[in-house]
């Protein structure tokens, strides 16, 4: 009798181990040409950006009867980390956001992505220029398919500019700093930073480095993971000048850069603060956190000022992301075809509606109304020297090190010289 | 001292019939207490009856109107309750097989002598020593080695290895404590040690199983690093998964997160309502021996 | 009776006091039965591995299997895909013991150790001794205090950092009653936000120590008060000289389980200060260190170095506690325990340490 309690016991543990293991919620992608079905991971949780996904991928299921594409939208922050362990654990989605830069390129390493060098049709080609390819490639060979351009620079509040008596955007550091105080004096916050998500807060850094330091050191930092030139002191040393003078919001250290009402984005949209670093996606972020969840009506752009005592960068230098979006190596080939789908002119004008940021297809490029847009597009077309942002660049593990040890700096728990060595010993933990 | 000796002797009494009211000071420190306790829960609460704009511009105040379309919203939606059901399965799963597997473990332990059961302990509480936390990168490798991703077993399973250390070491000195004498009747009877662990050791080691079992239960409702490891698939997320994902998906949206949170509180506030008698009588049990 | 009950630690029954006089403990039964011994050898074997077999298999699988990897892998510089090959032996630990931000997560955790002893300890005592009587409502005063406890950390972190927030609702209620001088950045402020992460810990587990220690009251006999208060002794000498002595052992328990806890806090911290700022915040922990630069910064040979190094102090500290503290206890000890009667608190203790 107790035996066969037991075994009745095992049985029962070992069916409900079996029955849950079948509750998985994998799908598998096939290649056989009758039923195709891929899983898309991208970064829009909510409005107009989800929905320009659930779009895209219908439109593509009409047209191609046998394919079934799964979307599972993830938060930004959250991407990153995910989409690593998943391809670490060969159980990849098929189609993905993609930064580029270093952690493109350790997954080209790693054998993780699909080269669709070959895959990109000749429509394709003539929408897209080769120099944006140029972010999604590594040794020659092309990994994603870029679909937005996002130089950055600063997003303010023209009314709340205007409120403080600024009359024209700030050219200069120095001019930058002046605004600041001009609009302490209103009681509003002058800058936004969502230093909780730690990359906002390093983009400061990063392009006082663009300013300081000429491109080809960037390039060469890159591959070293050495920061020794003085450059990288002397930006360091520029930013934490800057914030001697308070610019930020309170309590930046845990707002987010996207998340809710009290992120940066939602201050500015909320005319809680005055202006933001960031990059081309802002307006459509901001658009979502204004009262009315429309695009904030008295947006602008100014590119991030020069220094008044000119660096090594060349003036006018502009730093902006690309997204793309990869297919991983294990994905059927009606990925890539997807791909081409979305970088075509129909879908990236639909694209640039719901994100509300600059489409890397020409012909949609035509279609962009908005002057703060336009002002985006200009300052990167007129660039001398485009660079990728540097936490992208650098791979995951510098790239993260650096940030949190800006936050630092602004925080005040270290300098300037401590900044750069956390950035270095960073490269001895991987 | 006197105010003792009339209280022990009237407690006395009184257990016969109803309990008698405690000194009003008692009761005022205890309603700071409880206040203190109760309140962050019911700003949480109450806040999924407002509006956005209510919180924005006034974040302390009571909803006005009271606004129950974001509970409805959540309540009717499939993902709370697919939730629910994850957690639930996980949580009732892991419970059995912890209390299962550390029932007959601990036994051997307390009541089995051999040599190697100062070690085994010792290596079960060794267990308490890692957080899942130290184990997590490569118990994900194992995990996925088993094909097991994305499935609630690859959570279940690794949970009730982790609650093992905990239901060991609470239950081990409470079958210890069963006096020998009923195990020596029982054997004069006839009966074997096995027969003697399910006819009687189930039922005189009650108070304690259903201490661990409650904690296994607790801690696998509540688990949040490993199924935000193994569980990628939004289908499969239990709970503490479903809050984090949904607060950053609605983040905009403060006032639904909040009602989402307070719905996700409420199974185990009520799982805790039912067995609170139990889990106060465990734990009683627990440090009594 | 009392004689026994005040000799041994309240971890046991009185009954057990009597199995145990009759030699070592569980032991006990085996010279009353020789008939089964000759061939009981298989069967016993057979028997023990049925019944813990099954946990042993999981728990060696799971638990030791995966930490002894993470041991391997920590010798390793190494993405995470494929297998590690880049072998830099013990350069992971060298790092990781010197890095400024592991040993300020250290620093942490020990303040989170201490404070959380020291803080819940005295609370939850004086709460307990409070409630420790018979009146009406105790069981819902009970129930409220513990229910805190029950709430996953997720729900707590998600609701204390919308309610801790700069313009959130306990800087909201400040200033409206006018109090909004008092209003600070609880969470971004690096001088307070570890005393804030200390509040939260504190309202989330004084409930079960009050439980607890509401417990471990119970077990003493109300005799001994009876017999006190005969002698005159006032309400304040009987806690100190009486309650709390015997409240040692559940207070030892309660402190073992808060310290490892408290070294193993991650999930609170992760929820509210994310996985960037909280070292700038100063609410870092090794967890949390470990999560930050190991999985997400990709440095999955260096990560499983850390988790390595939380074990062993997890363990050190475990250790050195069993054995200068838990001694006086034999709740924990491993080998079954012989007793004498004695007949005082203390020194009865002490005279099983002897034999333990």
């Amino acid at each position: 009798m107790k035996a066969k309690k037991l075994l009745m016991g095992a049985a029962v543990l070992a069916a409900g181990t079996i029955a849950l293991s079948a509750c998985s919620g994998t799908s598998d992608s096939s290649n056989s040409s009758s039923k195709v079905s891929m899983t898309l991971w991208q970064n829009s949780t909510t409005g107009p950006g989800q929905q320009y996904w659930k779009d895209a991928i219908a439109a593509f299921e009409k047209a191609n009867p046998n394919v079934t594409i799964k979307m599972q939208s993830i938060q930004n922050e959250d991407l990153d980390g995910k989409l690593q362990t998943a391809l670490n654990s060969g159980d990849a989605p098929d189609i993905f956001l993609q930064r580029g830069g270093g952690k493109m390129a350790a997954m080209v390493q790693a054998g993780q992505l699909m080269d669709i060098t070959d895959k990109i049709s000749s429509d394709t080609k003539k929408v897209i220029s080769s120099g944006s390819f140029k972010a999604e490639t590594y040794q020659n060979k092309v990994y994603a398919m870029p679909l937005s351009v996002l130089p950055g620079g600063l997003f303010y509040s023209q009314d709340l500019f205007k409120a403080a008596g600024i009359t024209e955007a700030p050219k200069t550091i120095d001019d930058l700093s002046a605004d600041v105080q001009k609009l302490k004096a209103t009681g509003v916050s002058p800058i936004a930073l969502g230093a909780k998500d730690a990359w906002p807060a390093a983009h400061w850094f990063y392009w006082f480095a663009l300013r300081e330091c000429s491109g080809s050191t960037m390039e060469k930092t890159a591959d070293s993971k050495s920061f020794s030139d003085s450059c990288w002191t002397k930006a360091a040393e520029d930013l934490q000048n800057f914030a001697g003078q308070k610019p930020f919001n309170d309590g930046f250290l845990t707002t987010s850069a996207q998340q809710g009402a009290g992120s940066s984005a939602g201050l500015v949209a909320n005319h809680k603060a005055a202006m933001e670093l960031m990059g081309a996606w802002d307006p459509g972020v901001i658009a979502s956190l204004t009262p009315d969840q429309k695009p904030l009506a008295d947006l602008g752009f100014y590119p991030f000022p020069e220094l008044s005592s000119a660096g090594k960068g060349e003036p006018g230098s502009i730093m902006g992301g690309v997204d793309g979006y990869s297919c991983s190596v294990k994905a059927p080939k009606q990925c890539a075809d997807f791909l081409n789908f979305i970088a075509s002119t129909p879908q990236q004008i639909a694209y640039y509606k719901a994100f509300n940021s600059p489409p890397v297809n020409t012909d949609a490029q035509k279609e962009v109304t908005e002057p703060y847009l336009k002002d985006v597009l200009a300052a990167y077309n007129k660039a001398p020297y485009v660079s990728q942002w540097l936490d992208t660049v650098l791979g995951q593990n510098i790239g993260n090190a650096l940030n949190v040890a800006v936050v630092d700096m602004l925080a005040g728990k270290t300098d300037a010289k401590g900044m750069i060595q956390a950035a270095n010993d960073a490269a001895k933990k991987g | 001292m006197t105010a003792l000796t009339v209280s022990s002797r009237s407690s006395r009494r009184a257990a016969r019939k109803s309990l008698p009211w405690g000194s009003p000071a008692v009761y005022f420190i205890a309603l700071i207490v409880i206040a203190l306790m109760i309140v962050p829960i019911a700003y949480i609460i109450i806040g999924g009856f407002r509006t956005n704009s209510q919180i924005t511009v006034d974040p302390a105040g009571f909803p006005n109107p009271w606004n129950p379309a974001n509970y409805l919203e959540v309540l009717t939606g499939g993902v709370f309750w697919g939730q629910v059901l994850n957690s639930t399965i996980t949580a009732l799963v892991t419970t059995v097989g912890a209390v299962g597997l550390g029932l007959m473990a601990s036994y051997v332990l307390a009541r089995y002598p051999f040599r190697g059961s100062g070690a085994l302990y010792a290596l079960f509480a060794a267990g308490l020593m890692f957080p899942i936390t130290v184990a997590i990168t490569p118990l994900y490798i194992v995990v996925r080695n088993l094909g097991l991703m994305n499935s609630l077993a690859g959570v279940i399973i690794p949970q009730i290895a982790f609650a093992l250390p905990t239901t060991i070491i609470i239950l081990v000195p409470f079958l210890r404590a069963i006096p020998d004498e009923i195990q020596e009747a029982a054997f004069i009877d006839g009966c074997s040690r096995i027969g003697f662990f399910f006819r009687m050791v189930l039922r005189l080691s009650l108070p304690g199983v259903i201490t661990v079992g409650i904690l296994a239960f607790i801690g696998s409702w509540n688990s949040y690093l490993l199924p935000l490891f193994i569980l990628n698939d939004q289908a499969t997320f239990t709970l503490p998964l479903g809050v984090q994902a949904f607060s950053s998906q609605y983040a905009t949206d403060t006032s639904k997160v909040l009602a989402f949170t307070s719905l996700s509180m409420i199974p185990a506030l009520i799982f805790f309502s039912l067995f609170e008698r139990r889990i106060v009588g465990g734990l009683t049990g627990a440090v009594k021996g | 009776m009392s004689n026994t009950r005040e000799s041994t630690s309240t971890e046991h029954v009185s009954t057990a006091d009597l199995a145990q006089h009759d030699g070592s403990g569980a032991a006990a039964s085996l010279p009353s039965q020789p008939r089964r011994r000759r061939g009981a050898g298989w069967a016993l074997r057979a028997e023990i591995a049925l019944l813990a077999g099954p946990a042993v298999i999981v728990f060696l699988a799971f638990v030791i299997f995966p930490v002894v990897m993470a041991a391997y892998y920590g010798f390793f510089r190494w993405a995470g895909y494929g297998p590690p090959t880049d072998f830099v032996g013990l350069q992971n630990y060298v790092v990781i013991l010197t890095d400024p931000a592991f040993l300020a997560a250290l620093g942490h955790n020990a303040f989170i150790v201490v404070a959380s002893i020291v803080i819940q300890g005295p609370i939850a005592i004086l709460l307990a001794l409070l409630l420790n009587r018979k009146m009406k409502g105790q069981s819902i005063i009970r129930v409220l205090i513990f229910v805190p406890y029950v709430i996953s950390e997720v729900v707590v972190g998600t609701g204390w950092s919308l309610m801790l927030a700069t313009n959130g609702a306990l800087n909201g209620f400040l200033h409206n009653v006018g109090l909004g001088s008092w209003a600070h950045d609880w969470l971004s402020d690096p001088n307070i936000a570890i005393w804030t992460l200390m509040g939260i810990l504190t309202w989330k587990y004084v409930g079960f120590a009050v439980i607890l220690f509401l417990a471990g009251l119970q077990g003493i006999p109300e005799e001994l008060y009876e017999a006190a208060a005969l002698d005159g002794a006032s309400f304040w000498q009987i806690q100190r000289r009486i309650t709390l002595p015997l409240l040692g052992p559940t207070l030892r328990i309660w402190a073992f389980l808060s310290i490892i806890g408290a070294l193993q806090l991650f999930d609170l911290v992760y929820i509210i200060w994310g996985q960037y700022v909280a070292s700038t915040a100063g609410t870092s922990t090794m967890a949390t260190y470990m999560v930050a630069n190991g999985r997400n910064a990709g440095n999955y040979g260096y990560g499983n170095a850390v988790a390595v190094v939380i074990f062993l102090i997890s363990m050190i500290v475990a250790l050195i506690y069993q054995r200068f503290v838990l001694r006086r206890d034999t709740a924990g000890a491993v080998t079954t325990a012989k007793k004498s009667g004695r007949t005082k608190g203390r020194r009865g203790a002490a005279a099983t340490e002897r034999t333990a």
